[in-house]
């Protein structure tokens, strides 16, 4: 073998398992992103709210010690006032035991973590991040490197999903167990763990919920367009004008029914979000105080949204290569 | 049966390929020897298509064939772990340099990653890529792009190579250079090769092997030395000045002279004992010999007659 040759050389080590792949994809995309500061800065971000809650978690916890949960509810109701599942909450302080009120006020924290401050920076991450990793390779063509490799369509939209999955574990996953886990780590009552062990499992479920709808609508829209801009917009345009769709169907119910008639007009026009739709099922998943059948409905709507984006989106990734 | 007993690279049997009702092949039947191939044929004859169909990027409508022994259609990881596709289009993944796409290309072959990066550099070095590829893949130049993609072929070190138009868009230097590499990978590293390429010289200053469709069909198959061979012995002679006399002096002789576009002369009927009589017949016509050379066949005459459908009998 020559200390020096800049001439060709062959080349004869063990290839790797051909089914992993996909990982290289993934790998090449997250560093790809990575790069962006203002997504450091999100991320950065996404970790204050796990504080805050942290506080309510351990206010809750030492007032229920010194048996103060009822003074402690009254004081922080204020920041739940506008939250219906909260009512819930005070109802099973006031009629079950520590455990139910534990179960219940931890589950509606880890919802609302969920819900506002993850929804939002989720959102804004993926709007970030997503455009990029298809269209891009549709404008300069890398298709044609990718497929040229032992990689079929499912292995290459994997990679790139796994991306979204990776950054969005970073907000959602990671910050909501770090949560958990402070709050144990800040209850002078170690009976906590056994009263919220399911609660780990909920929060595992609700970003399986959140994050597989959310990646399969985002990389459709990247599929669709070799402009990343022209993605960046159709998804903030969906997330934008399904809220504000929302808010005004809700606001006109609310106007000719009054409050009774707040709960049924935010069930039925769910759907109209995909924020909202996704927060409906949260709600299920933290077994917190819901309507089955506006559940189901909302399920429904992110199953087909999912299933559709996934078949545009295979369908999109191949068509360059059918011409 | 495996690469290694496999005596023909490529193997396509009445290969059929439809877009609807657009049929893209029709029945192509072809071999690849271990050699330079050259695929020739105008805008529209299929040539892509080919490709695709061979590394499994489009599904063939009917026929079978085999690709280093592999079955068409059915085993395009074995196939495209094997082959080297340098593609047309200028393409690249974004955001890369071009040693981290290099690299990132040798693990998607299934190199590890430490070693993908040592062979990218390697393979860079070899095709002349110097610290530009430290550089965005944006910022390249055109000539750049097509020493990247051909560095990404060959990156795995495939025994098959697919170059597709591997010298479009590069300078005379960095074409004679571009080419120089490809037979130094059939030539010394056996690598078989298929150029498809609208530059014929680069056909006939690279290729062995030559192989020319039209209208989705395969017109012709041939070696190229045997297209070169003219139907006749023949001589190509050029002279310095009018070539008027010696001309005549030929024909004077009762053999068949062309002049051709160029101001050469073709001499058909001589065998390539004649250098003697040709030296004889300049001196008797008073005329110096510049240039002399046994005739070869225009590659470009046999080019227009294939696809015109003028000659197939060769297929």
């Amino acid at each position: 073998m020559p200390t020096y040759d800049l001439g060709y050389c062959g080349w004869s080590g063990d290839v790797r398992s051909a089914y992993g792949r996909w990982a290289v994809i993934a790998e090449m995309g997250i560093r790809l992103a990575w790069r962006s500061t203002w997504l450091r800065r999100l991320l950065l971000v996404a970790w204050l709210p796990a504080v805050y809650c942290g506080i309510f978690l351990f206010l809750f916890e030492n007032a229920a010690k010194s048996g103060a949960t009822q003074i402690i509810l009254g004081q922080v109701g204020g920041a739940f006032r506008s939250i219906p599942e909260f009512a819930a909450v005070r109802e099973a302080v006031e009629t079950g035991g520590l455990e139910t009120a534990r179960h219940e006020f931890w589950a509606l924290l880890l919802w609302l973590f969920f819900r506002h401050p993850q929804g939002v920076l989720m959102v804004i991450l993926v709007g970030l991040v997503s455009p990029n990793l298809i269209s891009q390779d549709l404008r300069t063509k890398a298709h044609l490197i990718y497929f040229s490799r032992p990689i079929s369509t499912w292995e290459y939209v994997l990679g790139k999903a796994t991306v979204l999955f990776v950054y969005l574990s970073l907000i959602t996953v990671l910050p909501a167990l770090s949560l958990y886990l402070l709050g144990v780590v800040l209850s002078p009552d170690l009976g906590v763990i056994r009263h919220t062990w399911d609660l780990p499992l909920r929060i595992l479920a609700a970003s399986v919920v959140l994050i597989i709808p959310t990646t399969s609508l985002a990389l459709c829209y990247s599929s669709l367009t070799r402009e990343t801009r022209y993605a960046g917009f159709a998804w903030f345009a969906t997330f934008i004008l399904g809220w504000v769709a929302f808010m005004a169907l809700t606001a006109r119910d609310f106007a000719a029914q009054g409050i009774d008639g707040l709960a049924t007009a935010s069930g039925r026009w769910t759907c109209v979000s995909i924020y909202h739709t996704l927060g409906r099922v949260q709600n299920w998943v933290f077994g917190l105080h819901h309507v089955p059948e506006q559940t189901t409905t909302a399920a429904l709507a992110l199953a087909i949204m999912t299933v559709l984006s996934i078949g545009i989106l295979l369908r999109r990734v191949t068509s360059p290569l059918r011409v | 049966m495996n690469e290694s007993n496999a005596p023909h690279l490529i193997e396509l049997h009445n290969v059929s390929k439809f877009f609807g009702a657009f049929q893209a092949l029709a029945d192509v039947s072809l071999t690849v020897p271990p050699s330079i191939t050259g695929l020739l044929g105008p805008n529209g004859a299929g040539k892509s298509t080919l490709i695709k169909v061979m590394l499994g990027l489009v599904a063939h409508s009917s026929g079978t064939g085999h690709i280093l022994g592999f079955p068409l259609g059915t085993a395009f990881r074995e196939i495209r772990g094997r082959v080297g596709y340098m593609p047309e289009d200028d393409c690249y993944i974004a955001g890369l340099s071009g040693v981290e796409m290099v690299r990132s290309v040798a693990r998607l072959s299934g190199l590890p990653s430490v070693e993908a990066l040592r062979r990218a550099h390697e393979i860079l070095d070899f095709c002349g890529t110097e610290q530009e590829r430290y550089r965005p893949v944006e910022t390249y130049s055109t000539g750049m792009r097509q020493k990247l993609k051909f560095a990404q072929a060959i990156v795995h070190d495939p025994p098959l190579l697919i170059l597709d138009e591997p010298t479009s868009g590069l300078d005379p230097r960095e074409r004679q250079i571009m080419l120089a590499r490809i037979r130094t990978l059939a030539e010394k590293h056996g690598k078989t090769v298929l150029i498809s390429t609208h530059i014929l010289p680069d056909v006939r200053a690279t290729c062995d092997h030559v192989v020319i469709m039209a209208n989705g069909q395969m017109r012709l198959s041939e070696r190229l030395d045997v297209l070169n061979r003219p139907e006749s012995p023949s001589y190509f002679v050029r002279v310095m000045g009018s070539s008027t006399a010696f001309v005549e002096r030929i024909r004077g002789e009762g053999h068949a002279v062309v002049i051709e576009p160029d101001g050469g002369v073709t001499v058909r009927g001589l065998d390539e004992n004649s250098c003697g009589t040709i030296w004889r017949w300049a001196e008797e016509s008073n005329v110096g010999i510049r240039l002399m050379r046994p005739a070869v066949n225009s590659l470009e005459q046999i080019f227009v007659d294939v696809v015109r459908g003028a000659r197939h009998a060769d297929v």
